[in-house]
């Protein structure tokens, strides 16, 4: 049986009735650790928002290896999507996490409080679980929102863009904690990134998007000198 | 403070008219964090001009089909209230429907606002027989308030109070983080009319009792005032309604000792609640930024 968690088979992905990814077929294994790379504007949001559910899929169908309605996947926007007027503590965010599999009129209890709680410590941050969340660095949110999507109990991870607009410092800080969660809890991670370097020493595996296609491999392969080649060009 | 001690009184002749302006404070501070919130400050503008507009159209509309109304009847305010309600829900759904192009988002409500403003005035203007009792309604006849109308905007307002904070969390969810709230399977369109549903309810008896200025101002004021205050979300909108509960009464104790006109003394005070926090703010960053060179 396979062990997939998604599967997409045939599909295009786009805004407005339009194609931005057509007719892609890939599937993602549990305990995967996959990176989406390629150039701006080739459609790697696109890919993780329809792997999301956020935009619907123009053709194709995408399976999922997991109940989505009971277990949904854990996701970490970028941080600039979120509005600084809501007054919210860090706990208060990490606790959104729990609302997942909270019915409405379930109100926040102690095991949802002790879970952010936990979750918080996952990242490095419980210190910080009073403070204003607009009050941190760019760095700390991105923490705090990885502890969130660890907050709904995910069996699988989506982060888009998780270092863009950090620090070096900060941005290997983030996703050594990404790796970590992939190797020590086996959390099937998918993020979206253009930090070549920061990535190929952590990921498993690379799915390449540019001009509406995508190519899918283990790391040593797509990063080995003839593929950047094919990729890049002659440097 | 023989005033203080008269209007609290329970044989005072004007208690309805205090409860019922106080409920207004309290409840539309509540609905109005989401205003704030969601950035839709000018809605607020819109929304309660339309709801004015809602008024005067039932009335007309009355008049041409049925005949001249008879005045201070329960039935007035039943049709008052079923046309401003109308006109309400129908903007908001309007509105809502092009919520997504946000780049003239401002513009229209701009071009609702004219509108609503113009109806209302043609509408009064080919009403003249009613337009006496009309400005009054439109003006927000808190003194008008009976034990009746007391008691339903109670039991409304009471209920769009309870619902604002059962479903607090659900609000919170799809106000914050509304892709989040899509990858959790919740259902962000049934959430949002269920709050477009409460800020319809709540705008349009807020209009009927204490006019569109008056319910503007409550539900803006007290949510910004409270938003310098407070640093989570459950005590932002818990102080918004306080500050607006007491400034209502605040309000009314000054409007009956001074004689003032009651809405304008209710938001004059909104205002210097919210001139006074935002000062002292300043001051003590400007202070805490000379401490620190």
């Amino acid at each position: 049986m396979s062990s997939a968690l998604f599967r997409l088979q045939d599909v295009s992905l786009g805004y407005d009735g339009r194609a931005v990814l057509e007719h892609i077929s890939f599937a993602i294994e549990r305990g995967e650790f996959l990176a989406l790379l390629g150039p701006n504007g080739a459609g790697k949001t696109t890919l993780l928002r329809g792997m999301l559910g956020l935009i619907p899929v123009l053709a194709g169908r995408i399976v999922y290896g997991f109940d989505r309605s009971t277990s949904p996947p854990g996701y970490v926007p970028q941080r600039d999507t979120l509005d600084p007027i809501f007054p919210l503590t860090v706990r208060e965010v990490v606790l959104m996490g729990t609302y997942a599999r909270l019915a409405p009129l379930r109100s926040v209890g102690r095991r949802q409080r002790r879970l952010a709680a936990a979750c918080l410590e996952q990242v490095g941050l419980a210190d910080l679980a009073d403070r204003p969340f607009w009050a941190l660095s760019g760095g700390q949110k991105q923490r705090v929102l990885i502890a969130r999507g660890l907050a709904v109990e995910p069996n699988i991870l989506l982060l888009d863009e998780p270092t863009a607009g950090v620090d070096p410092g900060a941005a290997t800080t983030i996703m050594d904690l990404i790796a970590r969660l992939n190797c020590d809890q086996c959390l099937t991670v998918v993020l979206v990134s253009h930090h070549l370097r920061l990535v190929r020493s952590l990921v498993r595996s690379v799915l390449w998007v540019e001009d509406g296609r995508i190519s899918k491999g283990a790391t040593e392969v797509m990063f080995a000198p003839e593929r950047i080649m094919d990729i890049f060009g002659p440097l | 403070m023989d005033t203080l001690v008269e209007i609290v009184s329970p044989g005072f002749l004007l208690r309805e008219a205090l409860i019922g302006s106080v409920l207004v404070g309290c409840i539309c501070p509540l609905v109005g964090v989401y205003f704030v919130l969601r950035r839709m400050i000018f809605l607020g503008v819109a929304l309660p001009q339309v709801s004015a507009a809602g008024i005067a159209l039932a009335f007309l509309v009355y008049r041409i089909l049925v005949g001249q109304h008879q005045h201070f009847i329960a039935s007035e305010r039943w049709l008052a209230m079923t046309g401003s309600l109308s006109c309400t829900l129908i903007g908001l759904l309007i509105l809502a429907a092009f919520a997504q192009h946000r780049e003239t988002v401002e513009a229209r409500i701009g071009v609702t606002y004219a509108i609503a403003a113009a109806a209302t005035i043609l509408c009064l203007a080919l009403d003249p027989a009613a337009e006496a009792h009309m400005v009054n309604l439109l003006k927000g006849d808190l003194l008008a308030t009976t034990g009746l109308s007391l008691t339903l905007m109670g039991g409304v307002l009471g209920a769009v109070g309870l619902l604002l904070l059962a479903f607090r969390k659900e609000f919170l969810l799809v106000s914050f983080d509304r892709d989040l709230a899509v990858v959790f399977g919740k259902h962000v369109g049934l959430w949002d009319s269920l709050l477009y549903l409460m800020i319809g309810i709540t705008i349009s008896l807020g209009v009927m009792t204490a006019g569109p200025m008056v319910t503007f101002g409550f539900l803006v004021i007290p949510p910004l005032t409270a938003r310098m205050l407070t640093r989570r979300m459950l005590t932002f909108s818990l102080t918004a309604s306080g500050l607006g509960a007491i400034t209502a009464f605040a309000g009314f104790y000054c409007a009956y000792h001074f004689d003032l006109p009651l809405g304008p003394a209710e938001v004059a005070l909104a205002s210097l609640g919210l001139a006074m926090v935002t000062t002292t703010r300043g001051l003590s960053r400007m202070l805490e930024r000379w401490r620190a060179t």
